[in-house]
């Protein structure tokens, strides 16, 4: 039996694309979770549809339907309010939300921290630098973790002074906007990753690797491009060699 | 073996080439344009696509969409030893390919990591000579997964151009963002490939 094979459903190619890129999706996901399922079982879909399916497709594979639509940043439309007071990370904002609706941070066990300066920068992480700038850059923090996020910063154009703050290390979403960023910081990846790549090409500072926490969107953030670049040897015989990043808190912010 | 319609198709296309023109699309997906340009209005018009004046990218329900057609699409690629070793070998080019471009941005001065400023002929020159010789060994690879998926002989021919012109001492070819430089045909060949076997990025 050939694995992941057509079903019944599936032949119904000639007909007109779903109405909606949100039922489009939830069908596409469906469809994967029954077909891995009944491949699982290796039940003819006969005998599966008929008999096998009510064990074989449960409710975490639906769970899991959701889960992916909305690790995609799509949150539901929903027509009474009690449905967004119940579960807000699953739905548009309200009317008394802030229109942001996103208190997501990064928060890495082991990103050092310490007390504020006399400026008020706080250490809150540190990153691989991928190569050594002149000065040091501070900026406004901005979580890139959607496509409408891109989508509106290339339409309207990316705030001066503004710091990515991303976990893409292949800089999937933010390539096409990376030359706008004042700085990047990525939680993953190396300095050779292909973020790091872009970012040196277009010469702006950036730190791969990044152990940050605390860091909330719209913070005021300094990344020490100043520091050395970790060099390759350094990944080899596993250097430490990393540059912090302050958080402006308090009055100074 | 299922495949893509050509709906998917361009819409594939359009994620790997993010906020391209129609005619970018087309080029790495070896459509025509005019075929691309409806599919691409009739994708806007339903909110699959969005479009920033003659630049595309996929909305993101279409790429969690497309990430669950894969799976069957794909499923003779996955399981077919033909392909799927050349992927592998692929993968172990790429590390050395990524090495190579960093190697060309950046210098070791005193153990420390600078931006190469390009004033070192023989630095650049040493370097586009590796580049060279991660095209010879990537040459036989992409060859064997363009025999299962024949679009796929398309990158073959852009790295080759991007590595003449680089040669040719156009610099610009080796990694330039803007363009179809050796990197950003190789950026997304790796990202296609990584769709086809359902693979995420390692770094």
């Amino acid at each position: 039996m050939d694995g992941l094979s057509n079903l019944p459903i599936d032949e119904l190619r000639h007909a007109a694309p779903e109405a909606t890129p949100l039922a489009e999706a939830m069908l596409a996901l469906v469809r994967m979770k029954v077909r891995e399922a009944r491949d699982a079982s290796g039940q003819e879909w006969s005998h599966f549809a008929m008999r096998g399916n009510d064990s074989l497709v449960d409710a975490a594979m639906m769970q899991d339907v959701e889960r992916r639509v909305l690790a995609s940043g799509y949150r539901f439309d929903w027509s009474a309010a009690v449905s967004v007071g119940e579960n807000p990370a699953i739905y548009k904002p309200g009317p008394d939300a802030d229109g942001q609706g996103d208190a997501f941070m990064f928060e890495h066990p082991d990103a050092p921290t310490g007390e504020p300066d006399a400026d008020g920068k706080a250490l809150c992480g540190v990153g691989d630098n991928v190569v050594r700038h002149p000065a040091n850059v501070t900026g406004t923090a901005r979580y890139i973790r959607s496509n409408e996020r891109v989508m509106q910063y290339l339409t309207d154009g990316v705030p001066p002074g503004t710091i990515a703050v991303i976990d893409d290390s292949g800089g999937t979403l933010t390539a096409p906007i990376i030359d706008q960023f004042a700085g990047v910081i990525c939680a993953g990846g190396t300095v050779r990753s292909h973020l790091g790549i872009l970012s040196r090409e277009y010469n702006i500072p950036c730190l791969m690797n990044a152990k940050v926490t605390g860091i909330r969107d719209g913070d005021t953030v300094t990344i020490e491009a100043t520091a050395d670049a970790k060099t390759a040897e350094d990944y080899q015989d596993k250097v430490e060699r990393t540059g912090r990043v302050w958080r402006t808190v308090g009055d100074a912010a | 073996m299922t495949g893509m319609t050509g709906r998917e198709t361009v819409l594939h296309g359009t994620a790997l080439k993010r906020n391209s023109t129609a005619a970018e699309i087309a080029g790495i997906i070896g459509m025509p344009v005019a075929a691309v340009e409806a599919e691409l209005a009739a994708a806007v018009a339903t909110g699959r696509v969005m479009a920033n004046a003659d630049r595309f990218m996929v909305a993101p329900l279409t790429d969690v969409t497309l990430r669950a057609r894969y799976p069957q699409v794909f499923s003779a690629l996955r399981g077919d030893p033909g392909f799927v070793q050349p992927y592998e070998a692929f993968e172990r080019v790429n590390v050395t390919l990524k090495q190579v471009i960093t190697d060309w941005q950046t210098m070791t001065v005193g153990g420390k990591a600078v931006a190469n400023d390009h004033s070192d002929e023989d630095y650049d020159a040493d370097v586009i000579d590796r580049l060279g010789a991660v095209h010879e060994q990537v040459e036989p690879i992409l060859a064997r997964l363009a025999a299962k998926l024949p679009r796929l002989k398309i990158y073959s021919e852009k790295l080759l151009e991007a590595l003449e012109k680089s040669e040719d001492g156009d610099h610009e070819w080796v990694s330039d963002i803007r363009r179809e430089s050796y990197h950003t045909v190789w950026f997304e060949l790796h990202e296609d490939l990584l769709r086809i076997m359902g693979r995420e990025r390692e770094e």
